[in-house]
């Protein structure tokens, strides 16, 4: 609520500010551009994300809290990173490679 | 009494998406169930300037095709009961919604039981006004204090007169107390002599804007900001109170006026 005013205070405090908006803006932004370029939301890639473990489960036994998926760019091209640590292959898998 | 509101200009870029973002919010924050709708389809900044545009998962167009159901593509906002953002393709054109598509969608969720319906209608008169008008109630008109803005407004205010609206109101937007001050830029008196429709409020040209839109986090939830308090006015005169439009007066420069302008209390001294 009063953070235009908070700011101001800690300005004159000499205090680093929680955070320009500047700082703020061009994060948001940066993370949009991304999502704009492959038509896909953050909202659509945790959906995406959620029906991915569900297949990754049936093969190995992953870390749900720790799966990270991501889009990045580098060089202009938009990549889809994703780390999944894997506790252990899942019975089921290695009946079928048996 | 469900009501459909849309926010227009004719001129692009004078402040209709920072207008439905701060009205929304403010009715929102007066108990409403308001939902926002972005027609600015393949150029949808309404969820930016709400700070929404990480939970998008469907839109307008994806509803009108049936792709998902109304309610599911509807953005529920976190910091205020009751407002909801439906957001616009990013991706499609303008043809790929008609008049009739967005007549039914205003009649949809006036069933599901919104209170207002607030549409951020793209610039032009082409196919996107016409889509943003079909389902409206009313009209509010934005536009700045300047030549072309108004010409525009002009025009637009006999567009929507044509379409058998109410009577449309103007906002005076990104108005400055120092030019009006100077004989330097037009004043209320003036616009209001040229367009001839009654005025809904003043918005002052103010740096709380841009940085409310930096964070996506509309002027109208900061109680101290005064450009947030002309928005609540005119959340007031939209549910039908009766409330002063105050001017904006720059002509108080003593110490005290200055430092609490600098402290960001008040834009510029407002005078009834
Ligand atoms: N009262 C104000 N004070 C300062 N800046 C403002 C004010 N109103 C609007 N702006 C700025 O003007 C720009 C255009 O505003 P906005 O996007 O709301 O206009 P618009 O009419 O929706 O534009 P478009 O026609 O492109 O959809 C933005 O950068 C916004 O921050
Ligand atoms: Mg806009």
């Amino acid at each position: 609520m009063m953070t235009s005013l908070i700011s101001r205070i800690q300005s004159v405090l000499g205090e680093p500010r929680r955070g320009s908006s500047k700082d703020e803006a061009k994060q948001r932004l940066k993370l949009l551009l991304i999502h704009d370029q492959v038509d896909l939301s953050p909202a659509q890639l945790q959906a995406m994300k959620a029906e991915l473990l569900d297949v990754i489960a049936r093969y190995v036994e992953i870390d749900r809290e720790a799966m990270e998926i991501r889009l990045s760019k580098e060089g202009g091209q938009v990549a889809l990173v994703s780390t999944m640590p894997v506790r252990r292959v899942t019975s089921r898998a290695a009946a079928a490679a048996s | 009494m469900a009501e459909c509101i849309v926010i227009t200009s004719g001129k692009g870029g004078v402040g209709k998406t920072t207008t439905s973002a701060n009205l929304a919010t403010g009715l929102a924050l007066s108990g409403k169930k308001v939902v926002a709708i972005d027609a600015d389809i393949g150029l949808r900044n309404l969820d930016v300037i709400l700070g929404l545009e990480n939970r998008i998962v469907y839109d307008l167009v994806q509803v009108i095709e049936g792709e998902c159901r109304l309610k599911q593509a509807l953005i529920r906002d976190k910091r205020v009961e009751g407002l909801s953002l439906l957001p616009a393709a990013q991706t499609r054109d303008k043809s790929s919604v008609r008049p009739e598509d967005m007549k039914k969608l205003v009649n949809d969720l006036k069933e599901l039981g919104t209170d207002y319906i607030i549409i951020d209608c793209p610039a032009g008169i082409e196919q996107g006004f016409k889509n943003s008008i079909a389902g409206a109630d009313r009209a509010i008109i934005v536009t700045t204090p300047e030549v072309s803005a108004i010409r525009d407004a002009d025009r637009i205010i006999g567009l929507v007169e044509a379409h058998e609206l109410p009577e449309p109101k103007l906002i005076l937007n990104r108005y400055r107390p120092g030019l009006v001050a100077r004989g330097d830029m037009m004043n209320r008196e003036d616009i209001l002599e040229i367009l001839a429709i009654p005025l809904m409020g003043i918005i002052p040209d103010h740096e709380e804007i841009v940085i409310s839109a930096n964070r996506g986090s509309p002027v109208v939830f900061d109680e101290l900001s005064v450009v947030g308090a002309a928005y609540r006015r005119i959340v007031r005169r939209v549910l039908g109170e009766e409330v002063e439009i105050p001017s904006f007066d720059v002509q108080d420069d003593g110490v005290w006026a200055s430092f609490k302008r600098w402290m960001g209390l008040t834009a510029a001294r407002e005078v009834v």
